[in-house]
């Protein structure tokens, strides 16, 4: 017979051993379901291998991965510090109305100058995109109200709030009425560096440093650390939890509003509704994919911005939808959550 | 104004209401346990989509069986890493969305459908293989109720799920807050140690609120498309599941006060496609839209407030998983 033993203290080799056998796990369940579904599945993977081997598409499948890379690592900050932050598409769609304000304000208003554009953008969405996560987070430090709830819903009225714009005050007078915004000038997009990818995993390389740097020398990324293990303990600690909270969140949704700013200047270089395709959903996976660790989100970005790369062309050559994609990403999803049980557990075989 | 004009609105008000009350009475009684399912917007989406090609095959009435099926097979398999593995229930629930919605687009894309709806059932003409929409549920009126000005064409003018749903919403209630099952269900969400201290089977409890959050939710997800809008297009759900968790946080997990609620929401959106029609919301319907999502935020911060949760609030145990050795 087969018994579970409690793990006290799951290694780091055990926990990557175990991720990684289930992200394999992954790839053999998705072939079984797409087998039954009358899929060729040998040219499905080959099809999502090529986007890994050819050049053009693995620049293609960076461009991809940036806001998921971003928002990712918005959300360890989170995660790490205990607050289960599922709003990262809202807070990337706030990043993106933010960016996008700052162009209109300057082409309408003449606000700004022009050589302060893209960092008055960045930090901009920066803000936007912390303060949609710090509703949900003041809510959980003065009322003690479940974030779960507050930031999923949250998503939704930011999604909205975008439809809102673009339909409305923010369409370009010139576009045939077409809900899109104005086209962002050349100064305002992110184009550092040749290509938007380079622009792209220069900034998201940054952030994950930063991010490395926050937990591994800093004050606050060691309170944010003990609140994550204990809000107990760090209350006990003296440590003064509701500001850790705010500020944590702050900077968790912040990094995702950044995301937001890639998706409108680097990606589409106007705002446009439904923008994101779920990056912020698919950013879950990636943070629990890479263990919450900043230098493995972007590999792991990477490989879900190589997927969605390889949708198109399960489109065009195998005539298979874009939800291939969607079901592929949930199985992966799962099957992470499932090491969770094995990293908890040890199977053992008793006589 | 006429009368004329308000009959019609009520009407669908009532509708797509159902769509929510539907979805509801299963994870109301799975939330009372203890279970928050994530999973309900894909579980939906995925009952939709079933209910969509097994009506084109088969007919409407095992359309609804299957796509119930199909919601207790996503609900077992919530249950299995939420209660048997107690894995995170948020992330798990959203994988089952992702899987759901993934799913749901896949089987419906026109070339898979035709291969499934070929094999489900080799006599169908070509013309319906290609089909994007199938016909309604019937009304079935009720004589005499039906001629009550108002009440009438709001209540005793729909088809028979729309019936049903209304009278199970009460007696799940009853079900829920006065038999001795219901107290059951409801101790295993606000203390599950106590409860099996007690005998109550926490894991058996649990397991049977997960099955039926997920067969309401695909079902609601087929009375969608059957009984309000019969035509398919992927995504169709568009968050209608997430409103569903908003309504049960609205009626305070009451499947009763989740009637006047969805009631609420059904209005809502019969009126922001109203305020379209006439040209008065034009430039905003969003933030008519926005509603049921802020709604929702509000009320929960409105029970966290010291006084009311006196009085009220979520199940205590509501999405922690339940160890029994400690």
């Amino acid at each position: 017979m087969f018994k579970l033993e409690r793990r006290v203290y799951p290694s780091r080799k055990t926990s990557g051993l175990v991720i990684f056998l289930s992200f394999l796990l992954a790839f053999f369940v998705t072939g079984l379901i797409f087998y039954f579904l009358g899929v060729n599945v040998v040219q499905f993977y080959s099809i999502i291998g090529n986007v890994f081997i050819t050049p053009v598409l693995f620049l293609q499948a960076v461009f991809r991965s940036i806001p998921i890379i971003l928002s990712s690592l918005g959300l360890v900050v989170a995660f790490r510090m205990g607050f289960w932050n599922i709003g990262a598409e809202g807070q990337i769609y706030l990043g993106m109305v933010a960016a996008t304000g700052i162009v209109i304000l300057h082409v309408f208003y003449d606000a700004i100058p022009v050589s302060l554009m893209l960092i008055a953008m960045g930090v901009a969405s920066f803000l936007a995109g912390g303060a949609w996560c710090l509703i949900a987070a003041s809510l959980k430090a003065k009322l003690g109200v479940n974030e779960v709830l507050t930031t999923l819903m949250l998503n939704y009225i930011a999604m909205l709030f975008v439809d809102y714009l673009v339909y409305g005050p923010w369409r370009d007078p010139e576009g045939w009425g077409f809900a899109l915004s104005i086209p962002f000038p050349d100064y305002a997009t992110l184009t550092f560096g040749g290509h938007p990818s380079v622009a792209g995993i220069t900034i998201s390389v940054a952030v994950a440093a930063l991010v490395y740097v926050l937990f591994k020398y800093t004050k606050l990324g060691f309170v944010l650390s003990v609140l994550g293990k204990s809000s107990e303990v760090a209350k006990y600690a003296g440590m003064s939890v509701g500001r850790a909270t705010l500020l944590g969140s702050l900077i968790s949704g912040g990094i995702a509003g950044l995301g937001g700013f890639y998706v409108v200047s680097g990606m589409i270089g106007r705002l446009r509704p439904r923008a994101s395709p779920g990056y912020g959903y698919t950013a879950i996976i990636v943070a629990m994919l890479a263990q919450l660790n900043p230098w493995l989100i972007l590999p792991a970005g990477i490989f879900f911005g190589g997927l969605l790369t390889a949708g198109d062309a399960l489109q065009s050559l195998l005539r298979l939808p874009a939800s291939t994609i969607t079901v592929f990403q949930s199985v992966i999803f799962l099957c992470i959550v499932l090491a969770e049980f094995f990293m908890r557990y040890k199977v053992v075989l008793k006589r | 104004m006429s009368i004329e004009w308000i009959e019609p609105v009520l009407a669908s008000t009532t509708s797509i209401g159902v769509v929510y009350l539907l979805g509801s009475l299963g994870e109301i009684y799975a939330e009372r346990s203890g279970i928050l399912n994530l999973g309900l917007e894909g579980i939906m989406a995925i009952g939709a989509a079933i209910s969509f090609i097994i009506t084109i095959a088969w007919g409407h009435a095992l359309a609804f069986l299957v796509a119930g099926i199909f919601g207790i097979l996503m609900g077992l398999l919530l249950a299995f890493f939420a209660v048997s593995l107690r894995l995170n229930q948020i992330t798990v629930g959203l994988a089952i969305t992702m899987l759901g919605l993934g799913l749901s687009g896949f089987i419906t894309f026109p070339t898979t459908r035709k291969i499934i709806l070929q094999t489900l059932n080799p006599e169908l003409p070509g013309a319906v293989l290609e089909t994007q929409s199938v016909s309604m549920l019937p009304s079935v009126p009720i004589p005499l109720l039906k001629e009550i000005p108002i009440v009438g064409p709001m209540f005793f003018n729909h088809n028979v799920v729309v019936y049903i749903t209304l009278i199970l919403a009460p007696l799940m209630w009853f079900l829920l807050f006065r038999t001795s099952a219901g107290l059951k269900i409801r101790s295993v969400g606000e203390n599950p140690g106590m409860a099996d201290a007690l005998g109550i089977n926490v894991f058996r409890i649990r397991y049977l609120t997960c099955i039926l959050s997920g067969m309401f939710s695909a079902l609601a997800g087929a009375y969608f498309m059957l009984g309000f809008q019969p035509f398919w297009i992927e995504g169709m759900t568009g968050g209608r599941g997430f409103i569903t968790l908003s309504l049960i946080i609205l009626s305070t997990w009451s499947p009763l006060r989740a009637i006047f609620g969805s009631l609420l929401f059904g209005g809502i959106e019969v009126l922001q496609y109203r305020l379209q029609l006439f040209g008065l919301g034009a430039t905003s319907p969003q933030f008519v839209l926005m509603l049921p999502y802020a709604i929702a935020v509000i009320t929960l911060s409105l029970l966290s407030v010291e006084s009311f949760r006196k009085r009220i609030s979520a199940p205590a145990a509501l999405a922690k998983p339940y160890y029994r050795e400690g």
